[in-house]
């Protein structure tokens, strides 16, 4: 028992430097508020109640549509805690108002006769977040605070003194867990989609003519968004392709939890289920961009961050050298062909 | 005192999705993700339209997002068929059109969409044989009138 809550612990909550999730944080918000700026939720509280359909967390908790213009003011708060949530200033407030109202604005619709499943994964990130200190790095807040904590401590201490100190204080647990529930979070949602259609339909998801079918079919604008290519309907003329295609789908689905424990699992999973987003918005249409919004969280940020400037030193470094060999290479051509 | 509190939404998150998976169920934003998960072995299918009706008596099938935004071609369709199979279907039905129709004149006015005036919405059940190339999109097979809105 204790092996296991030692091992829940380390996973939830290894030290970290916040920098990885201030980064996490201002991506995920800024791509967020990109993508629903032109967005408009507020012809849902026009129509009439016919359509109403309540979900299970509307019919619960009471929630109601709200007149056109109490929703349009509603999303234009939420607009502005997406904003102040990326850039980092009011962070915690902002954050549990985006938490808030993204699941009142992002739910809305689902009341209205279907429920989609793009969104579901933002709200789960959005709530982690409300409720993490993701403001502690990248944001203005963060950037506020060294200011005002800095000067006072630069006139009474040395600053060999506050090195260590500070490092203390930037790495902890509270970093990692965010993160963490993410991942989490989208296996859950990947697998779940698997063992779905293994339920439903068994291998014959698979070994059928099924894949073709349902390629096909969306060419018919039956979706929230049209096929970006017609590379399904080539996919689906193609058993040789449609068969293993629809392998590899149920196979990136149900496995994607090994994620969560295996770092070689992370380096062909990730990105494996990235790709599978991204062809079926190419090849039949559904409009999974805000759930790939939630992959910046894959990203070691740190990392990528404290290695940059390496690289492109490292780089530099190369060109200079190879532009040192071409010279000497070009010098060593002239003087072979006599110029 | 707080990674407590963490442990236990961790918890409860985690079983809220690992219920809907193992019943079966909905229960947004938790989900057991049933989207596509049908095995398609028939080569005909049925779906809902709407067309518009122009002054001059012309049908046009409103196919794209933008004609019934914020509805889009998936979830206006699947909501109408809900509408249809529930007790009072056609009267709902009826009632949830003149909204439909009101809708696509406020985005044309809006210059939303470049689609022409209409005097009427009419909501068809169509039903296609599927071509192996998908060349037959404008031409179902069969079509149903359902109902018919007008200002």
């Amino acid at each position: 028992m204790k092996a296991i809550a030692a091992w829940w612990n380390a996973f939830w909550f290894a030290p970290a430097p916040p920098l990885r999730l201030g980064v996490c944080r201002a991506l995920f918000f800024g791509t967020l508020l990109l993508w629903q700026l032109p967005h408009d939720f507020s012809p849902w509280g026009a129509y009439s109640r016919v359509f109403w359909m309540p979900i299970w967390l509307f019919e619960t908790t009471g929630l109601q549509p709200l007149a056109p213009a109490a929703i349009a003011g509603l999303q234009t708060i939420w607009k502005a805690a997406l904003l102040l949530s990326a850039i980092g200033l009011f962070t915690r407030p902002a954050m549990i108002v985006a938490f808030g109202l993204g699941a009142y604005l992002m739910g809305l619709p689902h009341n209205f006769g279907q429920t989609q499943h793009f969104d579901t994964l933002v709200v789960f990130a959005s709530g982690a977040l409300a409720l993490s200190h993701a403001g502690d790095a990248w944001s203005v807040d963060a950037w506020m605070a060294a200011r005002r904590t800095q000067r006072p401590q630069r006139e009474q201490r040395p600053q060999s003194e506050q090195g260590p100190q500070s490092a203390q204080r930037a790495i902890d647990g509270e970093y990692t867990w965010p993160i963490k529930f993410v991942w989490v979070m989208m296996a859950l949602i990947f697998c779940a989609a698997g063992i779905s259609k293994l339920r439903h339909s068994g291998l014959a998801w698979i070994a059928s003519d099924n894949l073709a079918l349902l390629l096909l079919r969306q060419q018919y604008h039956l979706s929230d968004g049209e096929p970006l290519t017609s590379w399904g309907i080539w996919v689906a003329n193609h058993p040789w392709a449609a068969r293993p295609m629809a392998a590899m789908s149920v196979s990136v689905e149900t496995l994607f939890p090994l994620t969560l424990f295996s770092r070689r699992a992370r380096m062909l999973l990730v990105p494996a289920g990235l790709g599978f987003l991204v062809g079926i918005r190419m090849l039949m249409g559904p409009t999974f961009e805000q759930f790939m919004l939630c992959y910046v969280f894959w990203v070691p940020w740190d990392r990528v961050l404290y290695n940059a400037p390496l690289y492109a030193a490292h780089a530099a470094r190369g060109a200079g050298d190879r532009r040192g060999e071409l010279s000497t290479a070009g010098t060593g051509a002239g003087a072979a062909t006599g110029h | 005192m707080r990674r407590i509190c963490l442990n236990v939404v961790f918890l409860c998150v985690i079983a809220g999705s690992v219920f809907d998976i193992a019943t079966d169920q909905e229960h947004w934003p938790f989900s057991q993700y049933p989207m596509f998960s049908g095995l398609w072995t028939s080569p005909t299918f049925t779906w809902l339209r709407l067309f518009g009706v122009t002054a001059d008596g012309r049908e046009f099938a409103l196919d794209a997002n933008r004609y019934v935004a914020p509805f889009d071609q998936s979830r206006l369709p699947k909501a109408l068929k809900r509408l249809m199979d529930g007790p009072g279907g056609a009267a709902r039905v009826r009632a949830a059109l003149p909204d439909l129709l009101a809708r696509y004149e406020q985005l044309r006015r809006a210059d939303a969409h470049e689609g022409p005036p209409i005097v009427a919405l009419r909501l068809y059940e169509l039903e296609w044989t599927i071509d192996r190339h998908a060349a037959n999109v404008d031409r179902p097979d069969r079509r149903r009138f359902i109902a018919e809105a007008r200002p």
